[in-house]
């Protein structure tokens, strides 16, 4: 691609530039990121395969009879599979805190609030188009998305909305904080968590078996995606990544531009360097822009 | 195997609340709550011939109790002995078993916030003790034992000498605790102490008839949804070159 000209919109792609943005590799999730989602993973498969096996009650149970047994017989007894639930919900609950507190303003004020759950008219014509083209009954292109598409923030919107109340839910039953309000508490916790996982089966089928959003998987694992899949995928965020690269290669060139001895080859960098041998150790890691 | 029950004698009882002493004592229930309570069904008759019946009330330990399916977690289970006890690692202190119980016999104890109540003193019949309750009532009007064993006092009183259940046409969920004494003391018991219809929390209603079914439906809308969504890819196969 020519670094001065970032289209408005998805150009068709020769073989030549599309092979060259597939290899090219994009920074999509930070390291926090990934590990937290993997904790989160983790600790919802524990919390939903325990808490399911909690409710014995005729009326609300939903878990065969073999299930509870066998969930009661892994753990002891069911009062242990109970302190199991409590504690990595615990834990769950601390960890989120840290990385509400420490992280809100580099995760949660810049990438949630902003990127993850803020819906603009393209992201509602892509739900449309998207559940059309799921059930079969569209051909049409997608529109253009951010660093997340409107499914995503979807998902993230009901996570968010729910999961606070999941915990101040889990809370009240632990600590028993009032007869009504643990009764209440119990429903409520079964409610999102149902809404939840509704969600969470399209979040799991999407990326671990929909074969359009692979790379979203792989990113959740090693933080990147190749460029090609952003471009197709993630045009809006594709955009934004180039125009700050441009500004990058800008704020280069402007240096460059200001230094007119520079030469335009490497090999006669000694004009640069300066007489003392301090700034030279200083300045040696880094080389010029060529 | 052993069935236990617990007979109050109506010609013995003389309403000293001692038994309540004693059930406090012994198990630190919280002041304002209680596992046993005696309360006096009123006088009736004319003098000379008065008549009157305390009502010494308890956990019945029922034979088709309704606490124990209203309990969300299971930690209200019954033993096979017939003893109806609250497994405190489990109670989270809904108070959903409070609600259903016809018998007021339990409560949501303040300190541990949890559900407590008579448990027929397990912890000492297992020891071979009477329960407390029965220890040091003074006239012996608290008989407990095993219905199972005919030869036991509580046998006699309830097979031979007719102790009653208090049960109305509306609940009757097999109580064992009985009732010594003339046929009016029973009918005044439940005339001044009415048996409560077993009920369902707010929150178990609405768990049970609309958070069950929205939960069902937005799993299974999805369900169904994701399957005709993978079997069009299944259909559609794999390509060797992806982004």
């Amino acid at each position: 691609m020519q670094a001065h000209a970032i289209p408005e919109f998805p150009l068709p792609l020769s073989p030549d530039q599309a092979e060259a943005m597939a290899q090219r590799q994009i920074k999509k999730h930070h390291v926090a990121i990934v590990l937290l989602h993997w904790f989160n993973a983790i600790v919802w498969m524990l919390e939903l395969s325990t808490g399911s096996a909690l409710i014995v009650a005729p009326a609300y149970r939903f878990m065969p009879w073999w299930y509870l047994s066998m969930m009661a017989g892994i753990f002891g007894s069911r009062a242990n599979m109970l302190r199991f639930h409590i504690a990595v919900g615990l834990l769950w609950i601390i960890v989120f805190l840290v990385y509400a507190i420490f992280g809100f303003r580099n995760y949660l004020h810049q990438e949630v609030l902003r990127r993850e759950i803020a819906l603009d008219h393209d992201d509602f014509d892509w739900l449309r188009i998207r559940l059309l083209r799921l059930l079969g009954r569209s051909q049409a292109a997608l529109p253009k998305q951010g660093v997340y598409n409107a499914g995503q923030k979807m998902f993230a919107l009901l996570v968010y909305s729910a999961v606070p109340f999941i915990m101040i839910t889990g809370l009240i039953m632990t600590f028993h904080l009032g007869t009504a309000l643990v009764a209440w508490s119990m429903v409520l916790h079964f409610l999102l968590v149902g809404m939840v996982v509704s969600g969470l089966m399209i979040h799991v089928y999407m990326g671990a078996v929909f074969p359009e959003e692979r790379q979203a998987f792989y990113s959740m694992i090693t933080g990147m995606v190749n460029e090609l899949y952003a471009y197709r995928h993630h045009f809006k965020w594709w955009r934004e990544i180039r125009i700050n690269e441009e500004a990058w290669r800008q704020e280069w060139m402007g240096e460059y531009s200001q230094d007119k001895t520079l030469p335009s080859h490497t090999g006669d960098r000694a004009p640069l360097v300066p007489e003392n041998a301090e700034a030279d150790a200083r300045n040696s890691g880094e080389g010029v822009p060529s | 195997m052993a069935r236990y029950a617990m007979v109050i004698d109506q010609e013995r009882c003389v309403g000293c609340q001692s038994c309540a002493v004693a059930c406090k004592s012994e198990w630190d229930v919280p002041n304002g709550f209680a596992r046993t309570r005696v309360r006096q069904a009123g006088v009736t008759g004319s003098f000379p011939r008065l008549t009157s019946a305390f009502y010494v009330s308890q956990c019945n330990h029922c034979d088709r109790p309704t606490c124990v399916p209203a309990c969300p977690t299971g930690a209200t289970y019954q033993d096979a002995n017939g003893i109806v006890r609250v497994d405190r690692e489990l109670c989270i202190g809904c108070g959903s078993c409070v609600a259903a119980c016809p018998y007021g016999a339990r409560y949501v104890s303040p300190t541990l916030g949890k559900v407590d109540k008579c448990d027929f003193c397990a912890s000492r019949v297992e020891k071979g003790l009477d329960p407390a309750c029965v220890a040091t009532c003074p006239a012996h009007a608290k008989i407990f034992g095993n219905l199972e064993d005919t030869s036991s006092d509580v046998f006699r009183m309830v097979y031979r000498e007719g102790a009653k259940r208090l049960e109305s046409s509306e609940v009757a969920i097999g109580p064992n605790v009985y009732y010594r004494g003339k046929p009016e003391h029973a009918d005044m018991l439940l005339a001044s102490f009415p048996l409560q219809m077993p009920r369902t929390i707010a929150a178990g209603k609405v768990w049970a008839k609309v958070a069950n079914k929205l939960v069902y439906f937005a799993i299974g809308a999805t369900f169904l949804g994701q399957a005709v969504a993978f079997f069009r890819q299944l259909a559609a196969g794999e390509k060797q070159f992806e982004d």
